[in-house]
This record gives structure tokens, C-alpha cells and sequence, in this order.
């Protein structure tokens, strides 16, 4: 049988640890304040006795058995508290407040002392049982004399004390057992609507999210980080999706063309038409396409799903970009446009310096792609004064109107302007997830502005932020 | 050449062979890594094309142990992973190239017989010639036919690596990763541009061109 799981939690079982240890612990201190006590009020009556029986002693020294006779005769009607009793050598009485001695088989040579206890009425008529202490030795001429004290009311308040305290224990047992099941049931509060959200998630509801109740406590905290781990799950398990819809949408098409050529070409040649060659080709180079689009997909979310960017060290932006630059300035000046590069030195970043490269490339790429012959394109590395680096690109080309620019960054975007031109509308795609990837931003801008027919051009910075 | 293709999928293999032979190459397979381990071991080959995916022994472990035996025959992988890490791990382990799957055959044909040529001219050139063509690498100069040629250091070094494959095709991408270093696939055809401002400083004025485009592969440089 399991237990209720309000018994199962771990604040209701350190309730029962801690419990367990006090009340050990304050039964250890109560015993040895009882045996301490208990023994001095003990040994205390002993002294006593002892004295008492020493004064008899002496008595009988002077006077014989009896004058012991009197004295005990005398000191038994006083009020000194103490019990006597006077036997012939057989252990039959001759005097006393008892009517037997309690201690047994003193012929023996046992132990002459003897604790007990006595009974008396109180004023009230209700019975006090008191324990008490006894000596009884044997008086030179062989008579027997017994002489005890009750240990009784220093004694009794001893258990007093320990009576009381035992209650008090009892009463703590039962206040920490309540506490410990409210506490344990304020755990459990808590911890359930984790588990409910770890449950609904388990069920494949990646919205579900835990309440942060705003106390600024552990169990906040629990829930804040699980809320951004879900949401970080949500968003990149929501890229590959859209990844994978994107492919679909974007390789179909190609495939179909592809599929339709290799058909007609298979007819043709079955025919003996034409020379199937032709047709091969295109087909090859439709092929190429699909595999060209399928791996910059593929790039851009893996290093979504990455989140950092791997292998990041620190290097020289400057270099990079004037290397990347390099291989692009012939193209731009073939096609008449002024290429120009204005490269800070002395910057260092910290990234995956292939990405980066690559990145750079795309917007480039694009800017000789768009930028009309007789237009200009500017490289620029340069540190803000946040200490972040922007590595931009500036064309004259016709630029993205603003409405559009948040959406050019998404997969397979293209602008209708655009559609002439070859690419698959996932350069800047992977330019703003290689931003992500080393927590930078991709900031698309206005030109320098329009001149005549051409412009009004378009400005990309990839912004870095600083390193360290 | 003799080229020993490991390789687990019979039909890819085939399809290599029949490539590899049409340019006039000698394969022999061997379908996993214990086998490839073997027959690299007890035959000599120019080069080894080596899938990274392999049954018992992957390519990065045969490729490994063969090193450690101290066969230094050239090898190149063939893969689909195509990170940069997966390229690194590669080339760590003693390969010589990497080639990610799917690929032209104009591309690995022009990649293994670069490899083979790389391994003949073992030891460190200070002259390049190529007919008339002549590249000095310490005084970092260019000539043809005796006139000097004013080539810029990109230019130079793009020549170079024509010049050390000399009458062979080499492939748009290998000139991006091997005179560029760059790993990844340019949208537009910036290698066309650099090679025709080459052509136009080797070619011009000389009534034979050097600098051929080679229909569907890339480039070469006939002597």
C-alpha cells in the first residue's frame, strides 16, 4: 500500500526526520536530568538515615536498648519524618511507627538498605504514595533497628517536572506533524502545476506554461526556467516545422520540373526525335538547384536548433571582411558598379568565423546581385559606441520598402522585383540566423537614398556585439 | 591509376566505376572498412575513396589505423554530413579531401586526380613551369614566353594551384576551398570573374590560350 501522497513529499518526511531527532534528543536530556536528580534526592534521604541511625547508635552507647526503646518511642510521635522500628533478633517488633521492616534477608548479609514506598492519607482523605529509603542494622546485643525517610516530596517533583514535560513533547510531536502537512501540502500545491505543465507537454502541448506567481521564490524561479526552456523547445521544434513545410513547398515545385523533363526526354528518345542530351542537362542542372536550396535550409536549421554558434573563437572582423571582399569586388566592377571597402583596423569579435564569412558573403552577394551597372556598393567594419561591431553593406540598388524588411528575413521570401533574378530567397535568411546564432542582430536600412531611376538603394549591417 | 573505392552501396560503386574508367582509372572495391583496411594494406593504390559511413569499421577509424601504419596513400572521403566539424574530423583523421554527397563526377574525378598529382611532386618547388608559362615562387614572379606578368597575390595564387594541376580539370568549388578557403556554395559564379581577369593577364596577346573552361567541370591549364 502506498501511502497519501501528501505523506510522500520530501517536506512532510523532513517534518518526520527532524521530528524523530528532537524528540530522541529531548528524551536523552530528560533522562539524564531524572537520573541526575533523582539519585541526588536519593542519596540526600540516605544521608539522613544514616545520621539518624548514627544518633541512635550513640543513644544506645549511653543507654542502652533502653534508651533506643525511648528515643524511638519519642522521635516517632515527633514530626521529623522519619520511620522506626525496634525488633528482637528473630526480626519480630518491640516498637515502632512500622509494622515490618522492608528490608528483606538482612540475616543473609545482604544489602541492609532497602527502598520502598509508603502510603499515606492526606488531610483530604486520598491516598499519597511516597517513596521512601530504609537502613536497618543490628545493635550489639543483637536486636534488630530500622530506620527509614520518605525521599518522597523532593522526588515526586522531579516526576512532576517529567510529566510535564512529556506532555509538552507530546504536544510539540502533534504541532510539527500539523506543520509539517501544511507545509507538505503548500509543496505539493507548488510542485503540481509543474508537473501538470511537464504532463501537458508529455502529452505534446509545447503552449502549456507554468504560473510564475510573482513571490520571487525557488518555486518561481523553477517555473520561469522551465517556462524559458519550453519556449526556446517551442521555438526552434516551430523552425524545423516551418523548415520542413518550407522544403516541402519549395522542393516540390523544382522536382515536378525536373520529373516532367526526364519524362519528355525519355519519350523523345524512345521516339528516336530528338537528342535527349539537351534535355539531360537542364534536368541536371534543375537538380542541382533542389540540392543547392535543400542544403541552405538544412544550414540555416541546424544553426537554429544549434542556438550558439559552434566553434566560436575570437578573430579580426577587418580581415574577414576585406577577404570576403576581395572575392567580390571583380564582379561588381565587371558590371560597372564602384565597389569601395572602409575597414576599421584593430577590432576583434568572437564567432564561428566560417558562418560570419559566409554571412557576409550572402549580403554581398545580394548587393551585386540588385545594384544596377553605374551604382555603388560600400563595405563598412566599424565599431559602435556600444563597443558592438557592424560589419554593413551599403547599394544603390532599389532596396526593400519598409513594410517588407522584417519579412525578407524569413525563408523563401522573395520580392516580386526580385523574381527575375536567380536565388531561392535564403541569403538573408541564414545572414539573420548566423546573427542569432552569435547573438547579434541583422538591421536592414534605407540607402543612401534615390538618384534619378535607380535607389533608393539598401543597407544591411550585421551587428556583433562586442567581445567578452 | 589504381584507385581502391571503399564503399558499402554496390550500386553508387558502380556508377564510380564506370566514371573512374571512362577517365581512365583502374577501381577495385571493397564494401566495408575491414576489407578496405585489408586490401589498402596489401595492394598499393594512388588513391583511396573512402565513404565515412561504413559497415564494421567507419572510414574515420580505417583511415585512422591505415595512418597509424604508416600507409600515407592519398584519401578522399566521401560524406553526406557536410559540416564544417564533420570536415575537420576528416581531414584529422588523414584524409586528404573531403567531398560531400551528392556530387558532380566532374567534381570527383578533378579531385582525386589532383590528389594524386599532389602526392608525385613530393618534394618543394621553387619553379613552376607549364609550356611557355613559368612562376618563380620565391621572387614571386610570373612570365610567358620570357614577358613579365603583373598579377595581383590572389591572382597568383590562383594561378599557382592551375599551375601545380596543370592539364587537369579543376572544379569552381576546389579553387573556392583551396586558393579561398572558403567552405560554402557562392549563389552567384564570383570564380568566373576572378579566373576570365586572369585569363585575360596570362592569355592576352599570346595566340594559344592556356586558361580552358571546361564545359560542365570548371577549369585547366594546357600547357
Amino acid at each position: 500500500m502506498r501511502l497519501p501522497r501528501l505523506f510522500r513529499t520530501t517536506p512532510f518526511r523532513l517534518t518526520l526526520v527532524f521530528l524523530s531527532l528532537f524528540a530522541g534528543a529531548a528524551s536523552a536530556f530528560l533522562a539524564y536530568i531524572y537520573l541526575a536528580t533523582a539519585g541526588e534526592v536519593t542519596r540526600r534521604a540516605d544521608f539522613r538515615v544514616s545520621h539518624e541511625m548514627s544518633s541512635l547508635r550513640a543513644i544506645y552507647g549511653q543507654g542502652g536498648l533502653t534508651a533506643v526503646n525511648q528515643a524511638i518511642i519519642d522521635r516517632g510521635s515527633s514530626d521529623q519524618g522519619f520511620l522506626y522500628l525496634l525488633m528482637d533478633k528473630s526480626g519480630s517488633p518491640i516498637t515502632g511507627t512500622v509494622a515490618r521492616s522492608p528490608v528483606n534477608d538482612f540475616a543473609d548479609g545482604n544489602d541492609n538498605w532497602a527502598s520502598f514506598t509508603l502510603t499515606e492519607r492526606a488531610s483530604d482523605g486520598s491516598k499519597i504514595v511516597l517513596p521512601a529509603r530504609g537502613l536497618e542494622e543490628r545493635l550489639p546485643d543483637g536486636n534488630l533497628v530500622f530506620v527509614g525517610a520518605d525521599v518522597g516530596e523532593a522526588e515526586s517533583y522531579v516526576v512532576k517536572i517529567l510529566r510535564s514535560m512529556w506532555g509538552a513533547g507530546a504536544l510539540m510531536i502533534v504541532l510539527g506533524l500539523a506543520g509539517g502537512l501544511v507545509v507538505s501540502r503548500d509543496v505539493n500545491r507548488n510542485i503540481s502545476g509543474l508537473t501538470g505543465v511537464i504532463d501537458a507537454v508529455r502529452g505534446g502541448d509545447l503552449r502549456a506554461r507554468a504560473k510564475v506567481r510573482g513571490a520571487g521564490d525557488e518555486y518561481d524561479e523553477l517555473a520561469q526556467g522551465l517556462n524559458d526552456m519550453l519556449e526556446r523547445l517551442e521555438r526552434s521544434i516551430g523552425g524545423l516545422r516551418h523548415a520542413g513545410d518550407a522544403i516541402a513547398h519549395d522542393l516540390r515545385s523544382p522536382l515536378t520540373r525536373l520529373r516532367a523533363r526526364l519524362e519528355a526526354a525519355m519519350l523523345d528518345a524512345e521516339a528516336g526525335r530528338t537528342d535527349p542530351r539537351t534535355a539531360l542537362r537542364q534536368a541536371l542542372d534543375d537538380a542541382d538547384a533542389v540540392l543547392r536550396t535543400f542544403s541552405a535550409v538544412l544550414a540555416i536549421a541546424r544553426l537554429e536548433a544549434a542556438g550558439d554558434a559552434p566553434d566560436q573563437a575570437p578573430f579580426d572582423p577587418s580581415a574577414l571582411a576585406s577577404d570576403v571582399a576581395e572575392l567580390y569586388q571583380p564582379l561588381c566592377e565587371d558590371k560597372g558598379v564602384d565597389f569601395r571597402a572602409e575597414v576599421s583596423s584593430g577590432l576583434v569579435v568572437t564567432g564561428n568565423r566560417e558562418f560570419i564569412a559566409q554571412a557576409v558573403a550572402n549580403v554581398l552577394d545580394n548587393a551585386a546581385k540588385y545594384t544596377p551597372p553605374g551604382g555603388a556598393v560600400m563595405l563598412r567594419v566599424r565599431r559602435r559606441a556600444s563597443g558592438d561591431i557592424e560589419i554593413s553593406v551599403t547599394d544603390t540598388g532599389p532596396g526593400v520598402p519598409e513594410a517588407d524588411r522584417a519579412r525578407v528575413v524569413e525563408r523563401f521570401v522573395r520580392l516580386d522585383n526580385s523574381r527575375n533574378k536567380p536565388g531561392a530567397g535564403l541569403g538573408l535568411s541564414l545572414v539573420a540566423a548566423v546573427a542569432r546564432a552569435h547573438r547579434g542582430e541583422l538591421e536592414l536600412d534605407e540607402g543612401p537614398g534615390a538618384v534619378g531611376s535607380s535607389g533608393p538603394g539598401l543597407r544591411v549591417a550585421l551587428v556583433l556585439p562586442r567581445a567578452g | 591509376m589504381r584507385l581502391l573505392i571503399v564503399e558499402d552501396d554496390p550500386e553508387a560503386c558502380q556508377a564510380m566505376t564506370s566514371v573512374l574508367a571512362e577517365a581512365g582509372h583502374e577501381c577495385v572495391r571493397a564494401a566495408d572498412g575491414i576489407a578496405g583496411l585489408n586490401a589498402a594494406g596489401n595492394e598499393g593504390f594512388d588513391v583511396l575513396i573512402v565513404d565515412r559511413m561504413l559497415p564494421r569499421l567507419d572510414g574515420v577509424s580505417m583511415v585512422e589505423r591505415l595512418r597509424q601504419e604508416g600507409n600515407q596513400t592519398p584519401v578522399l572521403f566521401l560524406s553526406a554530413l557536410g559540416e564544417i566539424a564533420d570536415r575537420v574530423t576528416g581531414l584529422e583523421a588523414g584524409g586528404d579531401d573531403y567531398l560531400v554527397k551528392p556530387y558532380a563526377f566532374a567534381e570527383l574525378v578533378a579531385r582525386i586526380e589532383a590528389l594524386a598529382r599532389r602526392r608525385k611532386t613530393g618534394s618543394v618547388e621553387t619553379l613552376l613551369r607549364v609550356g611557355d608559362l613559368e612562376m618563380d615562387l620565391i621572387g614571386r614572379e610570373v612570365r610567358r614566353s620570357g614577358r613579365e606578368i603583373d598579377l595581383q597575390p590572389r591572382e597568383f595564387q590562383l594561378l599557382e594551384f592551375l599551375m601545380r594541376n596543370a592539364g587537369q580539370s579543376v572544379t569552381r568549388t576546389m579553387l573556392l576551398e583551396k586558393v579561398w578557403e572558403y567552405h560554402f556554395d557562392p549563389q552567384t559564379n564570383v570564380i568566373d570573374v576572378h579566373i576570365s581577369r586572369l585569363r585575360s593577364k596570362i592569355d592576352k596577346g599570346f595566340d594559344r590560350p592556356m586558361l580552358l573552361t571546361v564545359r560542365g567541370a570548371g577549369y585547366r591549364l594546357e600547357a
